[in-house]
Protein backbone atom coordinates (compact mmCIF):
# COMPACT_ATOMS: atom_id res chain seq x y z
CA UNK A 1 0.00 0.00 0.00
CA UNK A 2 2.73 2.44 1.06
CA UNK A 3 4.85 1.38 -1.91
CA UNK A 4 1.86 1.78 -4.24
CA UNK A 5 1.31 5.33 -3.05
CA UNK A 6 5.00 6.16 -3.41
CA UNK A 7 4.90 4.79 -6.95
CA UNK A 8 1.83 6.88 -7.83
CA UNK A 9 3.56 9.92 -6.33
CA UNK A 10 6.55 9.28 -8.58
CA UNK A 11 4.40 8.72 -11.70
CA UNK A 12 2.48 11.93 -11.02
CA UNK A 13 5.66 13.90 -10.54
CA UNK A 14 7.22 12.46 -13.70
CA UNK A 15 4.15 13.29 -15.82
CA UNK A 16 3.94 16.75 -14.30
CA UNK A 17 7.56 17.44 -15.23
CA UNK A 18 6.43 16.86 -18.83
CA UNK A 19 4.97 20.39 -18.90
CA UNK A 20 8.44 21.91 -18.94
CA UNK A 21 9.42 19.65 -21.85
CA UNK A 22 6.18 20.48 -23.69
CA UNK A 23 6.94 24.19 -23.29
CA UNK A 24 10.28 23.64 -25.03
CA UNK A 25 8.63 21.75 -27.87
CA UNK A 26 6.04 24.50 -28.34
CA UNK A 27 8.87 27.04 -28.60
CA UNK A 28 10.20 25.04 -31.54
CA UNK A 29 6.68 24.94 -33.03
CA UNK A 30 6.45 28.75 -32.71
CA UNK A 31 9.75 29.24 -34.52
CA UNK A 32 8.57 26.78 -37.17
CA UNK A 33 5.35 28.76 -37.60
CA UNK A 34 7.36 31.97 -37.96
CA UNK A 35 9.48 30.33 -40.66
CA UNK A 36 6.36 29.19 -42.43
CA UNK A 37 4.87 32.69 -42.40
CA UNK A 38 8.12 34.06 -43.79
CA UNK A 39 8.66 31.58 -46.63
CA UNK A 40 5.22 30.16 -47.37
CA UNK A 41 3.77 26.66 -47.57
CA UNK A 42 5.88 25.37 -50.42
CA UNK A 43 9.20 25.85 -48.63
CA UNK A 44 7.98 25.11 -45.10
CA UNK A 45 4.44 23.87 -44.42
CA UNK A 46 2.87 25.15 -41.18
CA UNK A 47 2.97 22.96 -38.05
CA UNK A 48 -0.81 22.61 -38.07
CA UNK A 49 -0.79 21.61 -41.73
CA UNK A 50 1.87 19.00 -40.93
CA UNK A 51 -0.10 17.63 -38.00
CA UNK A 52 -3.16 17.30 -40.26
CA UNK A 53 -0.99 15.48 -42.80
CA UNK A 54 0.24 13.13 -40.04
CA UNK A 55 -3.39 12.44 -39.04
CA UNK A 56 -4.20 11.68 -42.68
CA UNK A 57 -1.15 9.41 -43.03
CA UNK A 58 -2.08 7.55 -39.85
CA UNK A 59 -5.24 6.38 -41.66
CA UNK A 60 -3.15 5.04 -44.53
CA UNK A 61 -2.48 1.30 -44.26
CA UNK A 62 0.71 1.43 -46.36
CA UNK A 63 2.17 4.25 -44.26
CA UNK A 64 1.39 2.42 -40.99
CA UNK A 65 3.21 -0.60 -42.38
CA UNK A 66 6.21 1.57 -43.37
CA UNK A 67 6.32 3.16 -39.91
CA UNK A 68 6.19 -0.24 -38.23
CA UNK A 69 8.99 -1.48 -40.48
CA UNK A 70 11.19 1.47 -39.52
CA UNK A 71 10.33 1.04 -35.83
CA UNK A 72 11.31 -2.64 -35.97
CA UNK A 73 14.60 -1.89 -37.70
CA UNK A 74 15.50 0.98 -35.39
CA UNK A 75 14.48 -1.11 -32.34
CA UNK A 76 16.50 -4.11 -33.44
CA UNK A 77 19.50 -1.93 -34.29
CA UNK A 78 19.24 -0.17 -30.93
CA UNK A 79 18.91 -3.42 -28.99
CA UNK A 80 21.85 -5.06 -30.77
CA UNK A 81 24.19 -2.10 -30.53
CA UNK A 82 23.35 -1.48 -26.87
CA UNK A 83 23.73 -5.15 -25.99
CA UNK A 84 26.97 -5.78 -27.87
CA UNK A 85 28.48 -2.38 -27.03
CA UNK A 86 27.66 -2.52 -23.33
CA UNK A 87 28.81 -6.11 -22.81
CA UNK A 88 32.05 -5.48 -24.72
CA UNK A 89 32.54 -2.24 -22.78
CA UNK A 90 32.09 -4.00 -19.43
CA UNK A 91 34.53 -6.72 -20.46
CA UNK A 92 37.06 -4.12 -21.57
CA UNK A 93 36.58 -2.20 -18.32
CA UNK A 94 37.44 -5.25 -16.23
CA UNK A 95 40.34 -6.43 -18.34
CA UNK A 96 43.21 -4.10 -19.05
CA UNK A 97 44.38 -6.26 -21.97
CA UNK A 98 40.91 -6.28 -23.56
CA UNK A 99 40.73 -2.51 -23.17
CA UNK A 100 44.09 -2.02 -24.91
CA UNK A 101 42.93 -4.32 -27.72
CA UNK A 102 39.44 -2.93 -28.21
CA UNK A 103 40.05 0.80 -27.93
CA UNK A 104 41.74 1.19 -31.34
CA UNK A 105 39.12 -1.11 -32.89
CA UNK A 106 36.44 1.25 -31.64
CA UNK A 107 38.33 4.26 -32.96
CA UNK A 108 38.52 2.60 -36.36
CA UNK A 109 34.77 1.86 -36.33
CA UNK A 110 34.11 5.43 -35.24
CA UNK A 111 36.36 6.81 -37.94
CA UNK A 112 34.53 5.14 -40.84
CA UNK A 113 31.72 7.51 -41.90
CA UNK A 114 28.20 6.01 -41.54
CA UNK A 115 27.56 6.70 -45.21
CA UNK A 116 30.41 4.32 -46.10
CA UNK A 117 28.82 1.64 -43.93
CA UNK A 118 25.57 2.10 -45.81
CA UNK A 119 27.32 1.53 -49.13
CA UNK A 120 29.10 -1.56 -47.76
CA UNK A 121 25.91 -2.88 -46.17
CA UNK A 122 24.07 -2.35 -49.45
CA UNK A 123 26.55 -4.62 -51.15
CA UNK A 124 26.31 -7.22 -48.36
CA UNK A 125 22.60 -7.18 -47.59
CA UNK A 126 21.06 -5.62 -50.71
CA UNK A 127 18.04 -3.32 -50.46
CA UNK A 128 16.64 -4.95 -47.34
CA UNK A 129 16.13 -4.08 -43.67
CA UNK A 130 19.51 -5.62 -42.87
CA UNK A 131 21.27 -2.59 -44.31
CA UNK A 132 19.51 -0.23 -41.92
CA UNK A 133 19.98 -2.49 -38.91
CA UNK A 134 23.66 -3.01 -39.58
CA UNK A 135 24.29 0.69 -40.12
CA UNK A 136 22.59 1.52 -36.80
CA UNK A 137 24.59 -1.14 -34.95
CA UNK A 138 27.92 -0.10 -36.38
CA UNK A 139 27.29 3.63 -36.08
CA UNK A 140 26.18 3.58 -32.45
CA UNK A 141 28.03 0.62 -30.98
CA UNK A 142 31.09 2.67 -29.95
CA UNK A 143 28.94 4.97 -27.79
CA UNK A 144 27.63 2.12 -25.61
CA UNK A 145 31.09 0.59 -25.58
CA UNK A 146 32.62 3.78 -24.25
CA UNK A 147 29.84 4.11 -21.67
CA UNK A 148 30.31 0.57 -20.38
CA UNK A 149 34.10 0.92 -20.36
CA UNK A 150 34.12 4.22 -18.48
CA UNK A 151 31.47 2.99 -16.06
CA UNK A 152 33.47 -0.07 -15.06
CA UNK A 153 36.83 1.69 -15.11
CA UNK A 154 35.63 4.44 -12.76
CA UNK A 155 33.86 2.12 -10.31
CA UNK A 156 34.61 2.77 -6.65
CA UNK A 157 37.21 0.18 -5.70
CA UNK A 158 36.86 0.96 -2.00
CA UNK A 159 33.20 -0.13 -2.22
CA UNK A 160 34.33 -3.23 -4.08
CA UNK A 161 36.75 -4.02 -1.24
CA UNK A 162 33.90 -3.50 1.23
CA UNK A 163 31.76 -5.99 -0.69
CA UNK A 164 34.63 -8.48 -0.75
CA UNK A 165 35.05 -8.13 3.00
CA UNK A 166 31.51 -9.51 3.28
CA UNK A 167 32.40 -12.39 0.94
CA UNK A 168 30.13 -11.08 -1.82
CA UNK A 169 30.70 -13.06 -5.02
CA UNK A 170 31.69 -11.50 -8.35
CA UNK A 171 28.11 -11.46 -9.65
CA UNK A 172 26.75 -9.80 -6.50
CA UNK A 173 29.56 -7.21 -6.63
CA UNK A 174 28.72 -6.48 -10.27
CA UNK A 175 25.02 -6.17 -9.45
CA UNK A 176 25.25 -4.11 -6.26
CA UNK A 177 28.47 -2.10 -6.66
CA UNK A 178 29.38 -1.72 -10.32
CA UNK A 179 26.06 -1.65 -12.20
CA UNK A 180 24.37 1.10 -10.13
CA UNK A 181 27.46 3.23 -10.66
CA UNK A 182 27.53 2.44 -14.40
CA UNK A 183 23.93 3.56 -14.89
CA UNK A 184 24.99 7.20 -14.93
CA UNK A 185 27.46 6.42 -17.73
CA UNK A 186 25.24 4.06 -19.69
CA UNK A 187 22.04 6.07 -19.87
CA UNK A 188 23.50 9.08 -21.70
CA UNK A 189 25.08 6.58 -24.11
CA UNK A 190 21.81 4.73 -24.54
CA UNK A 191 19.71 7.87 -25.11
CA UNK A 192 22.21 9.04 -27.74
CA UNK A 193 22.03 5.60 -29.34
CA UNK A 194 18.22 5.64 -29.33
CA UNK A 195 18.13 9.07 -30.96
CA UNK A 196 20.66 8.19 -33.62
CA UNK A 197 19.02 4.78 -34.25
CA UNK A 198 15.93 6.54 -35.67
CA UNK A 199 17.94 8.99 -37.71
CA UNK A 200 20.32 6.42 -39.14
CA UNK A 201 17.51 3.97 -39.93
CA UNK A 202 15.60 6.53 -41.96
CA UNK A 203 18.79 7.63 -43.71
CA UNK A 204 19.79 4.05 -44.56
CA UNK A 205 16.28 3.27 -45.80
CA UNK A 206 16.26 6.37 -47.98
CA UNK A 207 19.63 5.58 -49.52
CA UNK A 208 19.08 1.84 -49.92
CA UNK A 209 15.49 2.19 -51.08
CA UNK A 210 14.48 -0.45 -48.56
CA UNK A 211 10.97 0.76 -47.77
CA UNK A 212 10.07 2.04 -44.31
CA UNK A 213 9.78 5.74 -43.51
CA UNK A 214 12.99 6.41 -45.41
CA UNK A 215 11.56 4.85 -48.56
CA UNK A 216 8.41 6.92 -48.08
CA UNK A 217 10.54 10.01 -47.67
CA UNK A 218 12.33 9.26 -50.95
CA UNK A 219 9.07 8.99 -52.89
CA UNK A 220 7.61 12.11 -51.22
CA UNK A 221 10.72 14.00 -52.29
CA UNK A 222 10.40 12.72 -55.84
CA UNK A 223 6.76 13.90 -55.90
CA UNK A 224 7.62 17.26 -54.29
CA UNK A 225 4.99 16.48 -51.65
CA UNK A 226 6.46 18.87 -49.05
CA UNK A 227 3.74 18.45 -46.35
CA UNK A 228 4.29 14.70 -46.57
CA UNK A 229 8.07 15.19 -46.11
CA UNK A 230 7.58 17.33 -42.97
CA UNK A 231 4.94 14.88 -41.73
CA UNK A 232 7.40 11.98 -42.03
CA UNK A 233 10.06 14.02 -40.25
CA UNK A 234 7.55 14.79 -37.50
CA UNK A 235 6.68 11.11 -37.13
CA UNK A 236 10.37 10.17 -36.87
CA UNK A 237 11.01 12.86 -34.27
CA UNK A 238 7.88 11.72 -32.43
CA UNK A 239 9.23 8.18 -32.30
CA UNK A 240 12.57 9.43 -30.98
CA UNK A 241 10.85 11.54 -28.30
CA UNK A 242 8.70 8.59 -27.32
CA UNK A 243 11.63 6.19 -26.87
CA UNK A 244 13.51 8.71 -24.81
CA UNK A 245 10.78 10.06 -22.55
CA UNK A 246 8.38 7.13 -22.37
CA UNK A 247 10.96 4.36 -22.20
CA UNK A 248 14.49 5.36 -21.20
CA UNK A 249 14.00 8.36 -18.93
CA UNK A 250 11.40 6.75 -16.64
CA UNK A 251 13.72 3.76 -16.10
CA UNK A 252 16.65 6.03 -15.35
CA UNK A 253 14.56 8.19 -13.06
CA UNK A 254 13.45 5.11 -11.12
CA UNK A 255 16.97 3.70 -10.84
CA UNK A 256 18.57 6.96 -9.79
CA UNK A 257 16.19 8.03 -7.05
CA UNK A 258 19.08 7.86 -4.60
CA UNK A 259 20.77 10.70 -6.48
CA UNK A 260 17.77 12.93 -5.96
CA UNK A 261 17.92 12.17 -2.25
CA UNK A 262 21.39 13.71 -2.09
CA UNK A 263 20.29 17.01 -3.57
CA UNK A 264 19.70 19.94 -1.22
CA UNK A 265 16.23 21.23 -0.51
CA UNK A 266 14.81 23.42 -3.22
CA UNK A 267 16.69 21.69 -6.02
CA UNK A 268 14.58 18.59 -5.56
CA UNK A 269 11.54 19.17 -7.72
CA UNK B 1 43.01 -18.33 19.18
CA UNK B 2 40.80 -16.69 16.60
CA UNK B 3 43.52 -15.34 14.34
CA UNK B 4 47.21 -15.99 13.95
CA UNK B 5 49.52 -13.98 11.74
CA UNK B 6 52.75 -15.95 11.48
CA UNK B 7 55.89 -14.04 10.37
CA UNK B 8 54.06 -12.14 7.66
CA UNK B 9 55.77 -9.56 5.51
CA UNK B 10 54.52 -7.26 2.80
CA UNK B 11 55.90 -4.79 0.29
CA UNK B 12 54.41 -2.31 -2.13
CA UNK B 13 56.30 -1.99 -5.42
CA UNK B 14 59.38 -3.51 -3.86
CA UNK B 15 59.40 -1.22 -0.84
CA UNK B 16 59.02 -3.27 2.33
CA UNK B 17 56.23 -2.15 4.64
CA UNK B 18 56.95 -4.61 7.42
CA UNK B 19 58.77 -7.91 7.87
CA UNK B 20 58.38 -10.87 10.20
CA UNK B 21 55.27 -9.69 11.90
CA UNK B 22 53.67 -12.16 14.28
CA UNK B 23 50.38 -11.36 15.93
CA UNK B 24 47.55 -13.34 17.44
CA UNK B 25 44.03 -12.57 18.53
CA UNK B 26 42.38 -14.48 21.38
CA UNK B 27 38.70 -15.35 21.88
CA UNK B 28 36.69 -12.28 22.78
CA UNK B 29 39.82 -10.17 22.90
CA UNK B 30 40.16 -6.62 21.57
CA UNK B 31 43.68 -5.94 20.36
CA UNK B 32 44.55 -2.38 19.46
CA UNK B 33 47.18 -2.00 16.77
CA UNK B 34 48.81 1.41 17.07
CA UNK B 35 51.61 3.08 15.18
CA UNK B 36 52.49 6.31 13.41
CA UNK B 37 50.76 6.99 10.13
CA UNK B 38 52.24 5.20 7.14
CA UNK B 39 53.69 2.34 9.19
CA UNK B 40 51.46 -0.29 7.61
CA UNK B 41 48.69 -0.72 10.19
CA UNK B 42 45.97 -0.78 7.57
CA UNK B 43 47.98 -3.25 5.48
CA UNK B 44 48.21 -5.62 8.46
CA UNK B 45 44.44 -5.33 8.90
CA UNK B 46 43.75 -5.94 5.21
CA UNK B 47 45.96 -9.01 5.26
CA UNK B 48 44.23 -10.31 8.39
CA UNK B 49 40.81 -9.71 6.80
CA UNK B 50 41.89 -11.43 3.57
CA UNK B 51 41.49 -8.32 1.42
CA UNK B 52 45.10 -8.59 0.27
CA UNK B 53 47.50 -11.54 0.33
CA UNK B 54 50.75 -11.19 2.26
CA UNK B 55 53.99 -11.55 0.32
CA UNK B 56 55.45 -13.79 3.00
CA UNK B 57 54.18 -15.68 6.02
CA UNK B 58 50.93 -17.41 6.90
CA UNK B 59 47.54 -16.26 8.09
CA UNK B 60 45.46 -18.73 10.09
CA UNK B 61 41.85 -17.92 10.81
CA UNK B 62 39.88 -20.02 13.28
CA UNK B 63 36.46 -18.45 13.00
CA UNK B 64 33.25 -18.66 11.05
CA UNK B 65 32.82 -15.16 9.73
CA UNK B 66 34.33 -11.72 9.98
CA UNK B 67 33.38 -8.15 9.18
CA UNK B 68 35.36 -4.99 8.53
CA UNK B 69 34.56 -1.43 9.60
CA UNK B 70 36.57 0.88 7.38
CA UNK B 71 37.95 4.34 8.03
CA UNK B 72 35.29 5.81 5.75
CA UNK B 73 31.75 4.42 6.13
CA UNK B 74 31.84 2.91 2.60
CA UNK B 75 28.06 2.71 2.35
CA UNK B 76 26.53 2.03 -1.04
CA UNK B 77 24.97 5.40 -1.98
CA UNK B 78 22.17 3.73 -3.97
CA UNK B 79 20.89 1.66 -1.05
CA UNK B 80 18.91 2.91 1.93
CA UNK B 81 20.47 2.70 5.39
CA UNK B 82 18.39 -0.44 6.02
CA UNK B 83 19.64 -2.20 2.88
CA UNK B 84 23.19 -1.10 3.62
CA UNK B 85 23.03 -2.65 7.09
CA UNK B 86 21.62 -5.82 5.54
CA UNK B 87 24.28 -5.96 2.81
CA UNK B 88 26.40 -8.64 4.46
CA UNK B 89 23.27 -10.69 5.12
CA UNK B 90 22.24 -10.39 1.47
CA UNK B 91 25.70 -11.65 0.47
CA UNK B 92 24.99 -14.68 2.63
CA UNK B 93 21.69 -15.32 0.88
CA UNK B 94 19.42 -14.64 3.85
CA UNK B 95 15.76 -13.98 3.01
CA UNK B 96 14.48 -10.44 2.69
CA UNK B 97 12.11 -10.52 5.66
CA UNK B 98 14.82 -11.93 7.92
CA UNK B 99 17.27 -9.32 6.65
CA UNK B 100 14.87 -6.53 7.49
CA UNK B 101 14.31 -7.78 11.02
CA UNK B 102 18.00 -8.25 11.73
CA UNK B 103 18.91 -4.87 10.22
CA UNK B 104 16.32 -3.14 12.37
CA UNK B 105 17.57 -4.83 15.54
CA UNK B 106 21.20 -3.90 14.82
CA UNK B 107 20.22 -0.36 13.86
CA UNK B 108 18.53 0.09 17.22
CA UNK B 109 21.64 -1.23 18.97
CA UNK B 110 23.88 1.39 17.39
CA UNK B 111 21.38 4.18 18.09
CA UNK B 112 19.85 4.68 14.65
CA UNK B 113 16.20 5.72 14.63
CA UNK B 114 13.65 3.66 12.71
CA UNK B 115 12.73 6.66 10.55
CA UNK B 116 16.35 7.04 9.41
CA UNK B 117 16.43 3.54 7.97
CA UNK B 118 14.60 4.51 4.78
CA UNK B 119 17.03 7.32 4.07
CA UNK B 120 19.90 7.15 1.62
CA UNK B 121 23.46 7.70 2.92
CA UNK B 122 23.51 11.18 1.36
CA UNK B 123 20.68 12.17 3.72
CA UNK B 124 22.49 10.95 6.85
CA UNK B 125 25.01 12.89 8.94
CA UNK B 126 28.61 11.70 9.11
CA UNK B 127 28.09 10.16 12.53
CA UNK B 128 24.95 8.36 11.43
CA UNK B 129 26.78 6.97 8.41
CA UNK B 130 29.52 5.53 10.60
CA UNK B 131 26.88 4.07 12.94
CA UNK B 132 25.30 2.45 9.90
CA UNK B 133 28.68 1.00 8.91
CA UNK B 134 29.13 -0.43 12.43
CA UNK B 135 25.62 -1.90 12.33
CA UNK B 136 26.37 -3.45 8.92
CA UNK B 137 29.45 -5.16 10.36
CA UNK B 138 27.64 -6.42 13.45
CA UNK B 139 24.61 -7.59 11.46
CA UNK B 140 26.42 -10.66 10.11
CA UNK B 141 27.09 -11.89 13.69
CA UNK B 142 30.84 -11.91 13.07
CA UNK B 143 33.20 -13.85 15.30
CA UNK B 144 35.96 -11.40 14.48
CA UNK B 145 35.62 -7.73 13.59
CA UNK B 146 38.33 -5.62 12.01
CA UNK B 147 38.21 -1.91 12.72
CA UNK B 148 40.37 0.31 10.53
CA UNK B 149 40.58 3.70 12.31
CA UNK B 150 36.79 3.88 12.15
CA UNK B 151 36.26 6.98 14.27
CA UNK B 152 38.94 9.39 13.06
CA UNK B 153 36.43 11.56 11.21
CA UNK B 154 33.83 11.92 13.99
CA UNK B 155 33.85 14.49 16.76
CA UNK B 156 35.18 13.75 20.24
CA UNK B 157 31.82 13.32 21.93
CA UNK B 158 30.44 10.97 19.31
CA UNK B 159 33.70 9.06 19.23
CA UNK B 160 33.24 8.17 22.91
CA UNK B 161 29.69 7.04 22.25
CA UNK B 162 30.79 4.83 19.37
CA UNK B 163 33.70 3.41 21.39
CA UNK B 164 31.33 2.52 24.23
CA UNK B 165 29.03 0.93 21.69
CA UNK B 166 31.80 -1.34 20.46
CA UNK B 167 32.90 -2.24 24.00
CA UNK B 168 29.31 -3.17 24.86
CA UNK B 169 28.79 -5.10 21.60
CA UNK B 170 32.02 -7.06 22.15
CA UNK B 171 31.03 -7.96 25.71
CA UNK B 172 27.56 -9.03 24.54
CA UNK B 173 28.31 -10.82 21.27
CA UNK B 174 31.72 -12.16 22.36
CA UNK B 175 33.51 -11.27 19.15
CA UNK B 176 37.24 -10.70 18.89
CA UNK B 177 38.42 -7.47 17.38
CA UNK B 178 41.54 -6.05 15.81
CA UNK B 179 41.27 -2.29 16.24
CA UNK B 180 43.68 -0.19 14.21
CA UNK B 181 44.12 3.35 15.48
CA UNK B 182 46.75 6.06 15.77
CA UNK B 183 45.07 7.48 18.86
CA UNK B 184 46.71 5.97 21.93
CA UNK B 185 43.95 7.20 24.27
CA UNK B 186 41.36 5.43 22.14
CA UNK B 187 43.44 2.24 22.22
CA UNK B 188 43.86 2.42 26.01
CA UNK B 189 40.15 3.00 26.43
CA UNK B 190 38.78 0.04 24.53
CA UNK B 191 41.44 -2.67 24.19
CA UNK B 192 42.53 -5.63 26.27
CA UNK B 193 45.97 -5.53 24.73
CA UNK B 194 47.95 -2.99 22.72
CA UNK B 195 50.60 -3.76 20.14
CA UNK B 196 52.80 -1.08 18.60
CA UNK B 197 53.89 -1.38 14.98
CA UNK B 198 57.26 0.04 14.07
CA UNK B 199 57.57 2.62 11.33
CA UNK B 200 60.98 1.21 10.36
CA UNK B 201 59.91 -2.22 9.09
CA UNK B 202 60.82 -3.82 12.42
CA UNK B 203 57.42 -5.42 12.95
CA UNK B 204 55.94 -5.16 16.42
CA UNK B 205 58.15 -3.14 18.73
CA UNK B 206 56.10 -3.19 21.93
CA UNK B 207 53.20 -5.02 23.47
CA UNK B 208 51.26 -4.04 26.61
CA UNK B 209 48.44 -5.86 28.36
CA UNK B 210 46.13 -3.32 29.91
CA UNK B 211 44.88 -3.86 33.45
CA UNK B 212 41.15 -4.17 34.02
CA UNK B 213 38.44 -4.58 31.42
CA UNK B 214 37.60 -2.21 28.51
CA UNK B 215 34.88 0.17 29.53
CA UNK B 216 35.82 -0.01 33.22
CA UNK B 217 38.80 2.30 32.96
CA UNK B 218 37.99 5.87 33.94
CA UNK B 219 39.28 8.92 32.08
CA UNK B 220 41.87 9.64 34.75
CA UNK B 221 43.57 6.26 34.40
CA UNK B 222 43.42 6.42 30.60
CA UNK B 223 45.09 9.84 30.69
CA UNK B 224 47.75 8.71 33.18
CA UNK B 225 48.57 5.62 31.12
CA UNK B 226 48.98 7.65 27.93
CA UNK B 227 51.13 10.22 29.77
CA UNK B 228 53.36 7.51 31.22
CA UNK B 229 53.80 5.89 27.82
CA UNK B 230 54.74 9.18 26.21
CA UNK B 231 58.12 8.86 27.94
CA UNK B 232 58.53 5.22 26.86
CA UNK B 233 60.92 4.83 23.90
CA UNK B 234 58.71 2.09 22.41
CA UNK B 235 55.95 4.63 21.92
CA UNK B 236 58.21 7.51 20.94
CA UNK B 237 57.34 7.37 17.24
CA UNK B 238 53.67 7.91 18.06
CA UNK B 239 54.41 11.22 19.75
CA UNK B 240 57.26 12.48 17.61
CA UNK B 241 56.02 14.08 14.41
CA UNK B 242 59.55 14.90 13.14
CA UNK B 243 60.37 11.29 12.44
CA UNK B 244 58.04 11.10 9.46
Amino acid sequence: MRHGLAFLDWVGRYLWSGWAGAAGLFCIAAAWQAGHELYGSFILPAPLETVREVAKLAQDEAFRYAARETAERAGLGFALSVLIGTVAGIAAGYSFAAMRLMRPVVTVILGVPPIAWIVLALIWFGASGGTAVMTVVVASLPISFAGGLEGVATRDRTLDAMARSFDAGPFMRLRTVTVPHMISYLFPAWTTTAGSAWKVTVMAELLSNAGGLGGDLASARALFDIPRVTAIVLVTVGFALLTEYALLQPIRNRLEQWREAGQPWGVKR
Amino acid sequence: MRLELDRIGHAFLGRAVFEDLTLSLGDGEIVALVGPSGCGKTTVLQIAAGLIDPLRGRVRRHYGGHAVVFQEPRLLPWLTARDNIAYGLAARGISKAERRAMAERRAAEVGLLARDLDKYPAELSGGMRQRTAVARALAVDPETVYFDEPFTAVDVGLRRVLQDLIIAACARDKFSALFVTHDLAEAVRLAHRIVVLSDRQEGIVAERILPGMPGERDDRSVFDTVQAWAKDPAFAALFDGDRQ
